[in-house]
């Protein structure tokens, strides 16, 4: 049985953590006890971030829908109410990038809409 | 699909001009429309972290509205820095000494407290006539 001591592992250990710490602040970098610290909170952090990404990307294509509608006369709860009433189930991440890259496209959808309510 | 991400130069290069008559309108209104152009909520490319806004002039700074008592009740503050140098002006006072003033702070007031909303008021231009010298540019009327 050959003779284990602790050193290796430990650096290992180290390594792995001060890997993933790169491009914090301070000692957080590079520092074992600060880094391991606030990795596990930077892992609270990109958990919670995952979640508001969803809502913040909901809460851009709003804006965006809304400033498109109101170029075409309408508002964004009108287009919203009407879609509805004419059963068409678009998003609004594809209704914001109509509203990008084929206005023509979401002025037809404004006027179909307008049309129905 | 990824969702569109406005580019600083291309945003930067489809600037458009505005110009809108501050005359008889209400200040804050007049404001709130002012800082949705210059911040560019108005446009499907809006972009938070991108300034996507245009250019505002506004003319006829000096006849802004306000509306109650509060031409000689709204009070502007600003400090010396040394004790008891709190100094004041109400609105009159101030549009008979700055007549672009009440308008440039009631707009930076309403736009984003950072590097970029620092960058977006540099776009408003406020004249106290009703004349500007942004012809060259060809400013379309703003109406709301």
């Amino acid at each position: 049985m050959p003779r284990v001591k602790r050193g290796p592992h430990t650096r290992r250990r180290h390594k792995r953590v001060l890997k993933q710490t790169k491009g914090f602040w301070g000692g957080r970098k590079n520092r074992f006890r600060q880094a391991l610290r606030v990795l596990w909170k930077s892992w609270q952090y990109a958990y919670v971030g995952r979640k508001l990404r969803k809502r913040d990307f909901r809460r851009l294509w709003i804006v965006r829908i809304n400033a498109a509608c109101r170029e075409n006369g309408t508002s964004y709860s009108r287009l919203m109410g009407s879609l509805h009433k004419a059963g068409i189930e678009l998003d609004r991440k594809v209704l914001a990038d109509m509203a990008v890259n084929d206005p023509t496209a979401f002025k037809a959808l404004t006027e179909l809409a307008s049309a129905a309510g | 699909m990824r969702t569109f991400v406005a580019k600083p130069a291309e945003a930067q290069a489809t600037r458009k001009w505005w110009v809108v008559d501050a005359k008889d309108k209400p200040l804050g209104r007049l404001a709130s429309e002012v800082a949705k152009v210059l911040r560019g909520k108005h446009k499907p490319t809006f972009t938070p972290h991108v300034d996507t806004g245009d250019f505002v002039v506004v003319v006829n700074a000096g006849l802004v509205k306000v509306t109650g008592d509060k031409a000689t009740d709204k009070k502007y503050y600003r400090h010396s820095g040394y004790p008891g140098g709190i100094r004041s002006q109400s609105f009159a006072e101030l549009v008979a000494q700055k007549p672009a003033a009440p308008i440039q702070i009631a707009v930076k007031g309403m736009l984003p407290k950072n590097a970029l909303g620092r960058k977006m008021i540099k776009k408003l231009k406020v004249y106290a006539s009703a004349e500007h010298p942004h012809t060259a540019q060809s400013p379309e009327q703003l109406s709301f």
